[in-house]
């Protein structure tokens, strides 16, 4: 085992190499403990164990507040009678296309108005008054547009990811350390080179934030376009339990919500990590 | 007024001579006039810095901060291009960087997100895998860091980034190795530490070296010649040889006494009595 890899693994142990030179800037990170992890949950499994027997004592009205067992039956019944797969499928799949227009058009925009500055100098003032307005106020005018059908949908999905992931993009590509561009010069990076080898590889960290948030936004805007009319999907449920008066299904479908965010956003994540290596954070 | 300084001639050992013949790295500096745009209009950085580098010599450039000399090796790497006068090295102007002109900063300057390998193979895009993989290594062997290749910039100390930093400007083979200040954030003993490592990577790839310091001790215990500049505008003050053979004692009385040499130049003797 070589030096550096005992050092990953005692952080806490800055054992001299080549002889005593100071280190440099490491991050010194403790692990963190199994203990820490059943501390945060004890409070909500509380609050569940609480809501589960209040709900069956009665003292929570059944109709208002069901308990946590009967929303998770509600959700396995649905399952297993197939019509959940279909409504939470249908929602993935606007979630994904909106999150790929507007990624896409946010990659795009953010990288060429990071790049050159004339294109940041025409476009960057358009797009950030574009900003200031709430996404759901343009949702009228797409369904005049684009009609009730998904393209309404999709469009506003993708304005919510659009912003943070141009707004990111652009930002760090305007601030990428010169000294590293300078770099690339001794080296004769032509332009292309310059953005795969140097800028591209040092704006990641960002751009990756970027995604996450803008995903994060499709799913905020996916149940906005959903509750404002759907005839499917996970935003139908919840319309659909608040017609029939049934809360497990709205409440239901809030977890379902949940899982799917916290899900997709962990594979970002989980790509993110991967792609940054073992960079420095 | 065009002052040109009578260039002293160094001994050079026949190692040199002979690497000489086969590799180049003769640097012809002659700068004219060199300015920059300020609130108060033009400001004269380097003016009339005529000077002639040997291939396979060490020179180092001293002067207090602002005096230029960072400017003055930026002309020499080609990252700045706009000033009256030409640089040539080996009889072609200098007009760009280029891979025959390794450059170290004051800082690293690694790229956080390449490992050490791939930090010193940046400039070896173009090479065949093979003589990339044995140029690296044969590198990071020079610099004393063989078991480091898959760390990261972020796991090293300052001393160690430095080294790939010296690897990385080596790895395409320059004529030259140009140095801005580049132990000046390191400590003290680590400094002394890596201009041995230094003198030693010189005598074993016989490069020319030109370092900018603002430590004449640095200067003296490395150079065949230390070149002393003035302040605004920068230019040639004096040029001081060093004719003494490495290793050299920093103790003893011919160090000191050229020590004090360079000192006088910036303070007049006797002032420090």
């Amino acid at each position: 085992m070589s030096t550096a890899e005992q050092n990953q693994q005692l952080p806490w142990k800055t054992s001299a190499r080549l002889g005593g030179e100071s280190h440099g800037s490491r991050t010194l990170r403790r692990q963190p403990r199994v203990s820490d992890h059943l501390l945060g949950w004890t409070i909500p499994l509380g609050i569940l164990f609480a809501w589960e027997v209040l709900a069956r004592k009665g003292v929570l009205p059944q109709n208002w507040l069901p308990a946590p067992t009967v929303i998770a039956r509600t959700i396995y019944e649905m399952a297993v009678a197939g019509d959940l797969w279909r409504h939470v499928g249908i929602t993935i799949a606007r979630v994904a296309l909106g999150f790929l227009i507007g990624g896409l058009a946010g990659t795009l925009l953010g990288a060429l108005t990071g790049y050159i500055p004339v294109a940041r100098k025409l476009l960057d003032p358009l797009l950030q008054s574009l900003r200031s307005v709430p996404s759901i106020a343009w949702v009228p005018l797409f369904l005049l547009w684009l009609g009730i059908q998904e393209s309404s949908k999709i469009a506003l999905i993708s304005l919510g990811a659009f912003f943070p992931v141009y707004l990111n993009l652009s930002v760090a590509m305007r601030h990428v350390d010169p000294k590293l561009l300078e770099v690339g010069k001794l080296y004769r990076l032509s332009s292309f080179q310059m953005v795969r080898r140097l800028i591209l590889p040092a704006v990641l960290p960002e751009y990756i934030v970027g995604l996450r948030s803008g995903l994060g936004l499709a799913w905020m805007f996916v149940v906005a376009a959903e509750l404002l009319g759907a005839s499917s999907g996970i935003g139908f449920l919840m319309v659909d339990g608040q017609m029939t008066g049934r809360a497990a299904i709205i409440l239901g479908s809030v977890l379902l919500f949940a899982i799917c965010g916290k899900a997709t956003d962990w594979v970002m994540n989980a790509t993110g990590t991967r792609l940054l290596g073992h960079r420095a954070r | 007024m065009s002052v040109r300084m009578t260039i002293e001639r160094v001994i050079v050992s026949e190692a040199t001579r002979d690497h000489a013949v086969t590799k180049g790295g003769t640097l012809e500096i002659a700068i004219e006039n060199k300015t920059f745009a300020t609130y108060q209009g033009q400001l004269s950085i380097l003016r009339d810095v005529f000077l002639s580098i040997d291939p396979g010599e060490f020179v180092c450039i001293v002067g207090g901060s602002g005096c230029g000399k960072t400017t003055l090796l930026r002309i020499l790497a080609g990252l700045e291009t706009d000033y009256e006068g030409a640089v040539h090295l080996d009889g072609n102007r200098i007009t760009g960087p280029d891979l025959n002109r390794g450059v170290v900063f004051q800082e690293h300057r690694l790229l956080p997100w390449l490992t050490v390998h791939d930090n010193v193979a940046f400039g070896l895009a173009r090479r065949a895998p093979v003589e990339r993989a044995s140029k690296v290594q044969h590198y990071l062997d020079l610099v004393g860091l063989k078991n480091f290749e898959h760390d990261y910039p972020h796991q090293l100390s300052g001393g160690m980034s430095q080294r790939v930093a010296i690897a990385r400007a080596l790895a395409g083979c320059p004529e030259v190795l140009l140095l801005d200040e580049p132990f000046a954030s390191l400590d003290a003993l680590t400094r002394i530490r890596m201009q041995e490592e230094l003198l030693r990577v010189w005598q074993s790839e016989r490069t020319t070296v030109v370092l900018v310091t603002h430590d004449i001790e640095e200067a003296v215990y490395l150079a065949d010649r230390v070149v002393v500049i003035s302040s605004r505008p920068g230019t040639i003050k004096n040029i001081v040889s060093v004719d003494s053979s490495r290793p050299r004692e920093r103790t003893d009385h011919e160090f000191s006494r050229i020590r004090k040499a360079v000192l006088d130049e910036f303070f007049a003797p006797g002032l420090l009595e």
